[in-house]
């Protein structure tokens, strides 16, 4: 029986909906209802806040940074969480776009050498995100960059496009803290998007040729940046009519919208004006070409945008409307929680945030007030996720739905920043250059297979434990066997400096400093207690320890290969405690 | 090799390299409904993101034609216009003769000269294609679609969505398809190995592949992943790991004997111990498979039919009668420039599915072997402003093999017109065919009884005919 059990994990993909009950086969069109009313808030468990423990400290910054090291972890000893938060707010922010502007001055996709770089934005990810002091900026692009998704993977149209990549990147830097309708607006001014879903130079109907504005922005900005498919309570659980859910539109809705994003093409001469690759126009906002934009009645969602309306106020105003829809703050404010605590938060704790992103404002445990107070504030709203009761009661944890699995990409880094890489260049890395391959590490910033992301907010892995429990589980749509071991692998090469570099390796990348740890190594055990309490927070298991312990004591000391052999109990020492379930599940 | 020696006695244990023993198995579930006699595989190819069946068969007689091409002028354009190679232009696509021509009237059709493949298949009489299938609960028309959205599928045009309603009847967050189920009516012994190597998938994880007995397989062209700390003597220069540990190892990455609460830590803890167990299990049975005659193209589809069609080689060691399959192509969603990314695509379909029917016919096995594809829905009849199409319903489909009643189309193709009753606006057709009609008949050939077929696809009973006999 055991062997069938073990079974249930053979690869896992496919997709799925958390919210969004499956089987209905009677659903009413919901285009024109009314909003649900906002029910009386549950109030805020009261959190104590008392100074972090070592424990509560490693949690906290699994949640709300790229992965803590030992020095950033004794740096919070005594303090508080609302006041890690607070001086997160205040780090001056990294942009993506001046670093490859520093490689790449003059546009195209080669540097000073004439090396072919496409991975260029690439690198400034990953440099930033283990170099980076404004950790949870970061984390909230990158979270963000998972729901307005763009790729720059090979075979998409801005794979050669590193300065269109970083300043999408950098768009989302800079509102992380900021409103999530400036969020969207600029989002559908990039060059970016505009190209990943092909509304750039989107032109009005042409009554002679029956052409009509391509759809695409229209659907997938309700269904995935804004409002989701089906109506949502404040909790984030799905409106039902008559037991069904009520979707949110209709096709006649997305006919409608799709008319108001026409017109847009480079801020250049003219809209046919082509730009070259790395020019300003190539990644600055688009500009609107009336002549261009459908001057008929847009209808979508109840609303009218009369004939005639300009396109830039079209947009102004169509942007309004889906962004005050009443799902917005739960459809946006649940997959934060995911992204950053446990893929399953109670509906009371999707409403606090919820309720943050609604208000704009949110009271840290400490009494501080954060958000401006406009709707749709992301300061409030990554406060009320980090700092909720359910997200930093340690007595939650063991609780058999709570938690995440570990992005692939944030255990890589998270190495990177336990062992204070020395430096972290992307584009030589042959195990990193498209990472995220299944036989990679399956993730890599802005390199999804499609605007649905890497995994769905609801994925649940068919015959996996949490689906059975009712649990959604989206990083399990790119763990399977495969590449579960694929991320596995590469994290291999780089724990034991194996990694082969593209270039000639005279100055050598990601070279990991286990000095701490080397001091340790004669006694395995202090060294994994060491490396549970920086990397699993505290949270290996006693067995799990027991036979670590004993196969790191396997590998001999010896007189003639010492530093060797020391360094070598380091390696496969982090190797163990990165494998084990205890780490890769964040809990 | 501590894993090899553990995998052969578990191989041995559960009889998985005695092709001998599934005989006796079968013999003595004689009475099952499900006639599981001798073998038989049915490949999915699933076409990701929505093909354009209007760019796929096209019309040929010059009436259509001529109303086809003006719906389409700037897509037209785009493909070459009035030049000699434009590969839409009439005379350069390749005429498809079906022996029910008649059914159509004057109506002709083509398809363009990348899929010349499948057009051979089609004229050799080892293709059909389906018309205009896709998911329904009850056949409807426009006035249907127009006043009783009750009778319609949930989350129409959606991508996931569909997908997931073509391969397993339910929007989003569906648990089983009609690919496993199918394998789940020829799981009798709950052995492993019917249990493990029933439904394999080479691409990603589709639910189509899930039933309620079977567990798909995961593989990967090339072999699959083992973990290179187990596979690799030397980790780094200067550092070996002492033999002595390697079973603790493995137990380590197993997390033998770790108990948790947490259900995500099983899940990881399952996810490790399958890429250790059954990996190497596969990866022993497929280094044993001969090379394959027929040569496969270097794509990404034709590398994964290779893998199907050496898996397939190798059936009677993993001792399993029935199999489902799963590959994927991606990047169908063409809302712009459809008429440089979509050629492309077609030439990879059409050859890597041609390929495999010849390696099918080299084992021997064309008559027990059935591909088919699907897709997330067809696409819009008049184009964007982005020379592309949006997202459409039904679609245009082709079944492959040496039990195809092939050369004929199955179906009603509706006109290449806009404003007729199966327009659900811009010509996005309103299915004629349901996906659960064309899931019976592949049913029906793999064996299942109709009992089966009824529990496997919900909504056959609102259809009057289950077989279309394409099969």
């Amino acid at each position: 029986m055991k062997r069938l059990q073990m079974l249930f994990a053979l690869g896992l993909f496919a997709a799925a909906s958390a919210c969004t009950s499956a089987g209905s086969d009677d659903v009413s069109a919901g285009g024109g209802s009314t909003p649900p009313p906002i029910q009386d808030q549950p109030q805020p468990a009261p959190v104590v806040e008392t100074p972090l423990t070592t424990s509560e400290s490693s949690s906290l910054l699994s949640q709300g940074t790229f992965g803590p090291s030992m020095q950033d972890i004794a740096a919070l000893e005594n303090a508080s969480a609302s006041a890690w938060v607070a001086a997160q707010f205040d780090e001056p922010m990294s942009l993506h776009l001046p670093n490859v502007l520093a490689v790449l001055p003059n546009g195209g996709f080669r540097n000073a050498n004439g090396e072919y770089v496409p991975g260029i934005a690439a690198d400034s990810f990953v440099d930033t995100a283990i170099r980076g002091d404004d950790q949870l900026r970061q984390r909230m692009a990158y979270a963000l960059s998972q729901i307005l998704v763009v790729s720059g993977a090979p075979g998409s149209s801005i794979h050669f496009e590193p300065h269109v990549q970083a300043a999408y990147m950098d768009i989302l830097v800079r509102n992380a803290f900021g409103n999530y309708r400036d969020v969207l607006e600029e989002v559908t001014y990039s060059p970016a998007m505009a190209s990943y879903l092909t509304y750039f130079r989107n032109r009005k109907a042409n009554d002679l040729t029956g052409a009509v504005p391509d759809e695409n922005y229209a659907r997938e900005i309700m269904q995935l940046f804004t409002i989701g498919l089906v109506e949502l309570n404040m909790d984030g659980t799905p409106r039902l009519q008559n037991g069904q859910p009520i979707e949110t539109y209709t096709n006649e809705d997305i006919v409608g919208l799709s008319r108001v994003f026409t017109g847009l093409s480079y801020d250049a001469g003219g809209f046919w004006s082509s730009v070259g690759n790395g020019t300003e126009p190539s990644y600055l906002p688009l500009r609107m070409y009336e002549n261009f934009h459908s001057e008929k009645e847009k209808t979508f969602l109840g609303t009218t945008i009369p004939a005639g309306v300009s396109g830039v106020e079209s947009i102004d105003r169509a942007l309004d409307v889906l962004f005050d829809h009443p799902n917005v703050a739960p459809f946006i404010s649940r997959q934060l929680i995911q992204r950053f605590v446990t893929s399953n938060p109670k509906p009371e704790y999707v409403q606090r945030v919820a309720q943050a992103f609604e208000s704009g404002s949110f009271t840290m445990p400490n009494g501080a007030a954060v958000g401006e107070g406009q709707r749709g504030d992301l300061k409030a709203t990554i406060a009320a996720v980090l700092l909720d009761a359910e997200a930093r009661d340690e007595s939650l944890r063991d609780t058999p739905e709570f938690g995440k699995i570990r992005e692939p990409y944030l255990r890589f880094v998270h190495w990177a920043r336990a062992f204070n890489v020395n430096q972290a260049s992307v584009d030589d890395q042959r195990y990193l250059w498209n990472a995220e391959n299944a036989e990679r590490l399956g993730q890599l910033p802005l390199r999804a297979s499609s605007v649905f992301n890497f995994y769905r907010p609801g994925y649940t892995a068919p015959g996996s434990a949490t689906s059975e429990a009712g649990l959604v589980a989206p990083e399990l749509q790119i763990l399977n066997a495969t590449s579960l071991v694929g991320g596995h692998d590469v994290l291999t090469h780089y724990i034991f400096s194996t990694a082969q570099v593209r270039g000639s390796g005279d100055n050598p990348n990601f070279v990991p400093d286990y000095s701490a740890e080397i001091a340790l190594a004669e006694t395995p055990q202090a060294l994994v207690d060491h490396l549970d309490t920086v990397l699993a927070g505290g949270k290996l298991e006693d067995q799990t320890k027991t036979r670590m312990v004993n196969m790191i004591d396997a590998i001999e000391i010896t007189s003639a290969n010492r530093e060797s052999d020391l360094r070598g109990r380091v390696e496969f020492a982090i190797f163990l405690t990165m494998t084990t379930p205890e780490y890769i599940v964040q809990r | 090799m501590i894993n090899r020696r553990k995998l052969l006695a578990n191989a041995g244990a559960a009889g998985l390299f005695s092709a001998s023993g599934m005989g006796s198995v079968l013999s003595s579930f004689s009475a099952q409904a499900a006639d599981s006699s001798g073998y038989k595989a049915l490949v999915c190819v699933f076409l990701e993101g929505g093909m354009d069946h209007y760019d796929t068969i096209l019309p040929y007689d010059q009436s259509s034609y001529n109303t086809f091409r003006g719906l389409r002028e700037d897509l037209f354009t785009a493909y070459g216009g009035d030049a000699i190679d434009n590969s839409r232009g009439r005379e350069n696509l390749l005429q498809l003769n079906p022996t029910n021509a008649a059914d159509f009237g004057s109506r002709q059709f083509g398809v363009p000269s990348q899929l010349s493949p499948l057009q051979s298949l089609f004229s050799d009489g080892n293709a059909a294609i389906v018309s205009n299938v896709g998911p329904l609960l009850e056949p409807v028309t426009r006035v249907d679609y127009e006043n009783n959205k009750n009778l319609l599928p949930p989350r129409l045009f959606s991508h996931n969505d569909q997908r997931t309603n073509w391969l397993a009847f339910n929007p989003e967050g569906a648990r089983y398809g009609w690919g496993g189920y199918f394998a789940d009516a020829h799981v009798f012994n709950p052995s492993d190995a019917q249990r493990m190597f029933s439904t394999i998938s080479m691409a990603n994880n589709s639910v189509f592949l899930w039933g309620q007995e079977v567990l798909p397989y995961q593989a990967t062209p090339g072999g699959s992943k083992e973990f290179r700390i187990m596979t690799s003597g030397g980790i780094r220069s200067g550092l070996t790991l002492p033999t002595s540990i390697r079973s603790e190892l493995e137990n380590h990455l197993m997390g033998a004997g770790v108990e948790s609460s947490s259900l995500f830590m099983r899940d990881i803890k399952s996810i490790h111990q399958s890429s250790i167990e059954a990996n190497e299990f596969f990866n022993t049975v497929m280094g044993g498979a001969p090379d394959l005659s027929a040569s496969f193209p270097s794509t990404s589809l034709g590398r994964q039919l290779e893998a199907v069609a050496e898996t397939i080689s190798m059936r009677n060691q993993f001792g399993v009668g029935r199999q489902v399959f799963y590959v994927m192509l991606p990047t169908f969603d063409t809302h712009g420039d459809q008429a440089t990314r979509l050629p492309g695509l077609h030439a990879e379909m059409a050859e890597a599915i041609a390929s495999f029917y010849q390696s099918t016919v080299d084992l021997g096995v064309q008559n027990d072997v059935t591909l088919f594809t699907a897709s997330d829905f067809g696409r819009t009849l008049n184009i964007n402003s982005r020379t592309g199409t949006d997202h459409g319903w039904g679609g245009h489909h082709f079944v492959v093999g040496g039990a195809v009643r092939g050369g004929e189309i199955y179906g009603e193709v509706p006109p290449y017109e806009l404003g007729h009753d199966y327009d659900a606006g811009r010509g996005r057709t309103i299915p004629t065919t349901s996906v659960e009609q064309y899931a019976a008949t592949l049913g029906k050939w793999f064996g299942l009884s109709d009992s089966e077929l009824r529990t496997a696809l919900p909504n056959l009973g609102s259809f009057n005919q289950t077989d279309l006999m394409f099969l």
